[in-house]
């Protein structure tokens, strides 16, 4: 049960050129509690947890953190001095040296003696695995870990450093509903033990499973606080946005037609030689037919779609749209195929941020007729016309078109990509995780575009990380474990279950836990 | 027979060790995320800076001691230009080497009226030991298992290695990057420079470095930015630089062939290490804090 309060903020306000990040935010942390921090991107959380953590310094307010059984107030001039006082934080990118072995991950910077000896170390690390039930391996390279099993040497690392709270930013953001169930099971462990933790989300049915109190911060202000048994999800997600928001955009029904991508026997080489990142794939996407591949980050996604999209040669296999050969052709060629790619990294991919939006309106059809004069001189009022019927289309929220891309927020930046992939003339769309980094808002405006997309019987291969999107969206689902296509799965009326993708997620041989406190009924989608 | 093979082994350490002493100095540089191709010029300026030191301080100790200090104050510009002023770390590097060689010839001629070469320097004694030799030999007995135990063994060298792989997760873990990359780079100086010493205790020349410096940083890709392995890496470069010297060698295999030899060895064994050796993954990477 949680006890005193043992941390707390007071009229913690931050100012950046131009926002207010911070608003005299009000929050406070009892003892061995989860309390959830919620908000859109850009709200105001990452602010408030790194003025806690010491990275920022707050224009104005108070931190207290009870020492000796009393709250006092403190001040963290940086990282350092917040982890002398017992707050540890778990950064959503890891801040795991690779090259190192966990166990000097977990020292680095707290090492014992000048000369390290590894073995009392290791005694005391063993000891904290046992009592938190957080293991790894300790003599490997981190590299070589799975994405949650370096999540737990993060979460050691902070427990290593004898942290009380604990700021978990995003955590689930890169496990599979199978490692969140885990995670959950170790936290729930590490508030018995009377770890008080910070749960930074914004998938609510995590909060729901594991908060005890929920905080939702809107444009830098705390706007509300509850305990769970006052929350539901619509309610947060109002007070995230401002607004009532769908969360279950519905699918439209659209009887599938021809067969537009067709992916035979697909085998595509990684950046290592002579290892195959896509092995020996085969699959296809019909007219109107939304087509998800699911998988854990790194299991070959990203080179199937370059090795379409023409970025990198397959190594053997065949790729066709509408029957006609496109295998190693090069990207303008598939592109004037009927090919558009709502790219995973934007900002390497998708957009030049110093350019304005209307040069970035017509990358990769610079050279055609309507834009640029003997494919050579650009037109100029063209070329803004078209860049504002996608600002207006799209609802893409700038000033104009001559503003630069950096000018934008990373959902209006998205938008754009998304509103220029789709005004393109195409068949297949490649949308490799379209509502990365964009807040509720915005991601509910894409699911639409994508579905009115299926509604205009274009054929959409779907990348997600994000399983609950993968759900909503597809017909199909193809799961990749080690660049196979490893099982695929038929969710025409929306029947597969996280848990059920998770399972093949992992390889399809780790048992599901049935057990556990999220069961895959619970699914915010 | 036993002379033979004593004399190759004997000039085969003494060959590698200006070679292995800028390996060295290099794994520390890189270690820590600094590019530095003026272990080049620091061979040079420490070389000078010994024979220049001894023949004026009268005494093979002040030849250590303005050897170090020579390369030590090339790599402190280095440092200052890589790591506070994040200049290009090839750039600064290219510059050191050049300046080494204008600054070498200037004072050569001001300290021995001629610009090529020093006077000889008969201070070449330590403990009654021939300097070049001892200074050799400490670095297959002493400086590179130090090395080793220095980088791997000790919290100095695991924040060392924690910069010049992520400079950024060593950050948020209160260590300063700055300070390290410093810390590397200054050490990595220091162990270089007696590379310099080792070259040619008797006599300065311009150019005396002859590229060793290069050859030190192909054999620390070799050793693949491991202390110890990087040393015996520059043994093969020296061995076929000492093998040039014996007689029935130079009767056989024309010498200037020979003398390119060991550079063609780098050609030979960088091309055939493309895609195996890895290097530190900030390295060369200034760092910039914040976002």
């Amino acid at each position: 049960m949680p006890g005193d309060i043992i941390l707390k903020m007071e009229n913690i306000t931050k100012r950046f050129p131009g926002v207010l990040a911070n608003d005299h935010i009000n929050f406070d942390l009892r003892e061995g509690e989860v309390h959830a921090l919620v908000g859109e991107n850009g709200a105001g959380k990452s602010t408030l947890m790194k003025i806690l953590y010491g990275l920022y310094h707050p224009d104005e307010g108070t931190i207290y953190i009870k020492v000796d059984g009393e709250l006092k107030p403190v001040k963290f001039k940086n990282p350092q001095d917040a982890i002398k006082h017992g707050i540890g934080m778990v950064h959503q990118h890891f801040m795991l040296v690779y090259g190192l072995t966990t166990i000097e991950n977990i020292i680095l910077g707290y090492e014992p003696s000048a000369v390290i000896d590894f073995d009392t170390a290791k005694k005391e690390i063993q000891k904290i695995m046992d009592e938190s039930g957080l293991h790894v391996p300790l003599d490997v390279d981190v590299e070589v870990l799975s994405v949650g099993q370096q999540q737990r040497v993060e979460i050691l690392k902070v427990l290593y450093r004898k942290a009380k709270i604990l700021i978990l930013d995003e955590p689930t953001a890169v496990l599979t509903p199978q490692e969140t169930d885990e995670l959950f099971n170790i936290i729930n462990r590490l508030k018995e033990q009377g770890h008080s933790i910070i749960f930074i989300s914004h998938k609510l049915h995590e909060v729901m499973a594991i908060a005890d109190r929920i905080s939702v911060m809107r444009k830098g202000r705390l706007v509300h606080t509850m305990p769970k048994s006052e929350a539901t999800k619509e309610k947060i997600a109002e007070l995230m946005v401002g607004h009532p928001v769908l969360l279950d955009v519905p699918r439209p029904n659209v009887t599938p037609g021809e067969t537009i991508l067709e992916v035979e026997n697909l085998t595509v080489e990684s950046d290592t030689k002579g290892v195959m990142a896509v092995d020996n794939v085969s699959f296809y996407i019909r007219a109107g037919e939304i087509y998800g591949i699911a998988g854990v980050e790194g299991n070959g996604q990203a080179e199937l779609i370059e090795a379409i999209y023409g970025l990198r040669p397959p190594k053997g296999g065949k790729i066709t749209i509408k029957g006609e050969d496109i295998t190693g052709k090069p990207t303008h060629v598939i592109r004037k195929k009927g090919v558009s790619h709502i790219p995973g990294d934007r900002h390497k991919f998708g957009v030049f941020l110093p350019f304005t939006l209307a040069d970035n309106s017509i990358l990769g059809h610079h050279r055609e007729e309507n834009f640029a004069k003997y494919g050579i001189f650009r037109k100029f009022s063209n070329i803004a016309q078209w860049a504002r019927e996608i600002i207006k289309k799209f609802d893409v929220r700038t000033p104009s078109e001559k503003v630069p891309m950096s000018a934008l927020s990373g959902g209006n930046q998205q938008k754009f990509v998304v509103g220029r992939e789709i005004s393109f003339e195409h068949e297949l769309m490649i949308a490799a995780h379209p509502t990365r980094g964009v807040d509720i808002g915005a991601m509910e405006f894409i699911y639409r575009q994508l579905f009115e997309e299926k509604k205009q019987k274009k054929a959409i291969l779907l990348v997600s990380a994000d399983l609950d999107e993968l759900l909503l969206l597809s017909d199909r689902i193809g799961v990749m474990f080690k660049g196979k296509i490893i099982k695929e799965l038929d969710n025409t009326s929306r029947q597969v279950t996280p848990k059920e993708v998770g399972y093949y997620m992992l390889g399809g041989d780790v048992e599901i836990h049935e057990d556990s406190d999220i069961a895959g009924g619970e699914q915010s989608a | 027979m036993w002379q033979t093979i004593w004399f190759i082994i004997r000039s085969t350490i003494i060959s590698s060790a200006p070679i292995g002493y800028a390996a060295l100095g290099g794994v520390f540089n890189e270690r820590s995320g600094v590019v530095n191709i003026a272990l080049e010029g620091i061979l040079l300026v420490s070389s000078f800076g010994y024979v220049a030191g001894a023949f004026f301080g009268h005494s093979a100790w002040w030849g250590l001691f303005w050897g170090i200090m020579a390369g030590l104050l090339l790599s402190l510009i280095h440092a200052v230009a890589t790591v506070t002023f994040k200049i290009n770390h090839i750039v600064s590097g290219v510059a050191l080497n050049t300046i080494a060689i204008g600054v070498t010839r200037m004072l050569s001629l001001v300290m021995f009226g001629q610009e090529t070469q020093s006077k000889t320097n008969s201070y070449t004694q330590i403990f009654g030991m021939d300097i070049q030799w001892l200074v050799a030999l400490m670095l297959f007995l002493v400086i590179a298992p130090l090395s080793y135990w220095l980088l791997f063994k000790t919290s100095l060298g695991l924040r060392l290695r924690s910069v010049g792989e992520n400079p950024e997760a060593a950050d948020s873990l209160g260590i300063s990057v700055e300070k390290m990359r410093y810390t590397g780079v200054l050490i990595g100086g220091v162990i270089a420079s007696l590379g310099g010493i080792a070259l040619y205790p008797t006599i300065w020349q311009s150019g005396i470095s002859g590229g060793r410096g290069f050859i030190g940083l192909a054999s620390m890709i070799l050793g693949n930015w491991m202390p110890i392995r990087s040393v015996l890496a520059s043994t093969m470069f020296g061995f076929a630089d000492a093998i040039r010297l014996l007689d029935f060698v130079k009767a056989y295999i024309p010498d200037e062939f020979l003398t390119a030899l060991p550079y063609v060895l780098v050609l030979v064994v960088l091309a055939g290490l493309i895609g195996k050796a890895r290097p530190p993954r900030a390295d060369g990477v200034p760092y910039v804090r914040g976002e």
